[in-house]
């Protein structure tokens, strides 16, 4: 619907002018309290330097920008993001998409099946958090445990690439249910006289999911693709509190976790403040290319 | 040598639905077989079947010779031409006529020789960049079929490639698809619900009705000899006029009012059959019956002139076809005259043609 029919179907359905405002003005209102408000307060406190006890501060300008970019913890924790994101992405699509083939195949119980896979969704992130806290717990944890039995030497509070793969893990899990019932919708659309063309072109069933299948569904994967890296970028703070808090070290601790962790533990409020705005730079420009390359449909 | 051998084919589906009871084909070399009959009477079934695209139930399916149940569609050495055309939409024209040869591992070169004289034929050369969203519905097709010919196959199947074309497309598509299968030699098995179109491509017709076939023979023969009351009113447009009858020592006897003299040893309740291109126009004593017009439609070559025979008890629809313009006046009475070398009659019991 664009915006000249949204105007037309408001006029027919509020004849009343003041009406329609009467009714996003909770949102509105939502939206200055709990965003607007304190994103301008980052802002400012951006450019400010407040001692510990938040009692007083002074004006440096660029300072805490400046201190960020040539501080190699931050580069550090810009580097964790983007192989977890990645990470989570990557796996999160590359499960998803094989549980769809499989679902798409099954005949019978497909329900059971279909919504077994979509359960994980409904789980509150710092609820899945802790579930694989306590299933990779090295002293009672069953992965762990199992694991040990194995051979694998499992500690993720002393070993940070472990300590990386448990977070992903917890991530990437819920994010599993959403792309899955993505790529089976998409699976489901793409006609089967294509398939069958496909197979009398001497196709065998990999070389038809490779050469058209796969081809065919991926707008799905784009658009998943962005979903699924915002997601991992700013909406895993509570997966990652509840998992590691960013440890051990630093090697968890993503940029948004670093907001949290400077400016709550290490009350420095400049610095935290300064990443957040380029946080709030980076969704910007995450949104811009959502919206750019995503609504206007990737070419096949 | 027969090519393609149908023996005894039948088609349960999981569901439990008997959608082909049983049917035997027997196709020559080069043959173009059309499978012909009403929505939902077994045709893509059949068709899908010899494909591989759905498994025989029972029964035996030869090519060259070779029983090929079993056998992967891609190892069948056959090529359809589906309703939708199936175009992988992310290939270009060339990149979709060349997959099925790319998978049988040709080289780069035979493959673009091979794309390039089938473009050639079909005078695709301009189009072999386009993706298939960025062609009209007749290139489609045409590039549909490019793909079907480019690996010369020994079998060419066609389900209904014609019915999403417009009228006249439909006509031009039918005569090239004829001239590029006489000039192929390839046997073809083609599906269609329309009478003209099977009428015009085939060598052999095979009427399918509720999964059976009712008749195989050529165009004209079914025609002229329809075995059934149903291929009579399948075959031929407008539909052939049948009507309910008796037949007895005075011959054929429509209702106490109007008997048509027969000499035939057949007693019993019948269907009595006339094509409206072969009733004549007479006057009224050389008269057979008389119809009340009801509805006039001049085609300006032709006239098809709809109305009722009155038998007393009922009236019986009839509809006769004339050449050239005409205009009779609506409720006004046509006499008309069925020469007897033109009845068609059949055993009401059995259905079959005495
Ligand atoms: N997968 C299936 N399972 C059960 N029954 C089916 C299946 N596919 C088709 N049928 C049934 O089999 C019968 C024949 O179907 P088919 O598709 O061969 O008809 P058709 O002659 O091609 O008709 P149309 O001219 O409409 O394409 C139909 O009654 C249909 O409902
Ligand atoms: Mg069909």
């Amino acid at each position: 619907m664009n915006l000249w029919q949204g105007a037309v179907l408001m006029s027919v359905y509020f004849p009343h002018k003041k009406l329609p405002y009467l009714l996003v003005l909770p949102q509105l209102v939502i939206t200055l309290i709990f965003f607007l408000w304190p994103a301008e307060q980052a802002f400012e406190q951006a450019f400010y330097q407040e001692d510990a006890f938040g009692l007083s501060r002074e004006f440096v300008g660029f300072d805490n920008f400046v201190y960020l970019f040539n501080d190699p913890q931050y580069y550090k924790s810009i580097w964790v993001t983007l192989v977890f994101s990645f990470s989570v992405a990557f796996s999160g699509l590359a499960i998803a998409l094989w549980l769809a083939v499989m679902a798409d195949r099954v005949i019978r119980g497909k329900l059971t099946y279909q919504t077994l896979l979509v359960w994980p969704y409904a789980v509150a992130p710092a609820l899945a958090g802790v579930l694989w806290w306590l299933l990779f717990d090295p002293s009672m944890g069953p992965i762990a445990l199992w694991l040990q039995y194995f051979g694998v030497d499992w500690n993720h509070f002393l070993n940070g690439d472990q300590a990386m793969t448990l977070v992903v893990i917890s991530a990437t899990w819920k994010q599993i249910s959403y792309n899955f019932l993505f790529f089976l919708a998409g699976l489901q659309a793409v006609p089967r006289s294509l398939i069958e063309a496909a197979s009398i072109d001497g196709a065998s069933p990999f070389k038809r999911f490779w050469t058209i299948v796969f081809p065919l569904l991926s707008p799905t994967t784009f658009f998943l693709l962005v979903i699924n890296l915002v997601y991992a970028f700013f909406d895993t703070f509570g997966v990652i509190d509840a998992t590691t808090q960013g440890g051990p070290g630093v090697s968890t601790a993503t940029m948004v976790y670093k907001v949290f962790n400077d400016g709550f533990i290490g009350l420095d409020m400049g610095s935290s403040a300064a990443q957040s705005v380029v946080l709030m730079f980076l969704v910007g420009v995450m949104t811009v290319i959502q919206f750019r390359y995503i609504e206007r449909k990737v070419e096949y | 040598m027969s090519d393609v051998v149908l023996n005894n084919i039948g088609k349960t589906y999981p569901n439990g639905y008997h959608a082909i009871p049983s049917i035997d084909l027997t196709i020559e070399e080069g043959e173009f077989i059309v499978l012909v009959g009403p929505s939902g009477c077994g045709k893509s079934t059949l068709l899908r079947m010899v494909a591989g695209l759905e498994t025989i139930s029972q029964g035996d399916l030869m090519i060259k010779g070779a029983k090929v149940n079993d056998k992967e569609p891609a190892d069948r050495d056959i090529a359809m031409v589906f309703q939708n055309y199936a175009l992988y939409p992310h290939m270009t024209v060339y990149a979709n006529m060349a997959y099925g040869l790319k998978n049988r591992g040709e080289s780069k070169e035979v493959i673009a020789e091979k794309v390039t004289s089938v473009a050639n034929m079909l005078g695709l050369e301009e189009l072999l960049e386009r993706k298939p969203k960025q062609l009209s519905g007749g290139q489609r097709q045409r590039v549909a079929m490019g793909r079907a010919m480019v690996r010369d196959p020994k079998v060419f199947l066609f389900d209904e490639p014609l019915s999403n074309l417009d009228a006249k497309l439909r006509v031009q598509m039918r005569v090239e698809i004829r001239q590029l299968q006489r000039k192929l030699g390839t046997t073809t098995l083609y599906v269609t619900h329309d009478q003209v179109e099977a009428m015009t491509l085939a060598d052999r017709l095979v009427v399918l009705n509720k999964g059976k076939a009712e008749q195989i023979g050529s165009p004209m023969a079914l025609y002229n000899k329809p075995a059934t009351p149903f291929v009579a009113a399948f075959i031929g447009s407008p539909s052939m006029n049948l009507l309910p009858a008796n037949l007895d020592e005075q011959g054929i006897c429509l209702s106490d009012r109007l008997s048509l003299p027969l000499v035939h040893d057949h007693r019993g309740s019948i269907i009595w059959g006339i094509r409206p291109e072969h009733l004549e126009v007479v006057d009224e004593a050389n008269a057979d019956f008389a119809l009340r017009i009801q509805a006039v439609e001049s085609l300006g070559a032709e006239t098809l002139i709809h109305g009722t025979v009155d038998l007393g008890v009922k009236q019986e629809p009839m509809v006769v076809r004339l050449a050239g313009p005409h205009w009779p006046e609506i409720n006004s009475l046509l006499w008309l005259k069925a020469p007897l070398d033109h009845w068609h009659v059949f055993d009401a019991v059995t259905q079959q043609r005495l």
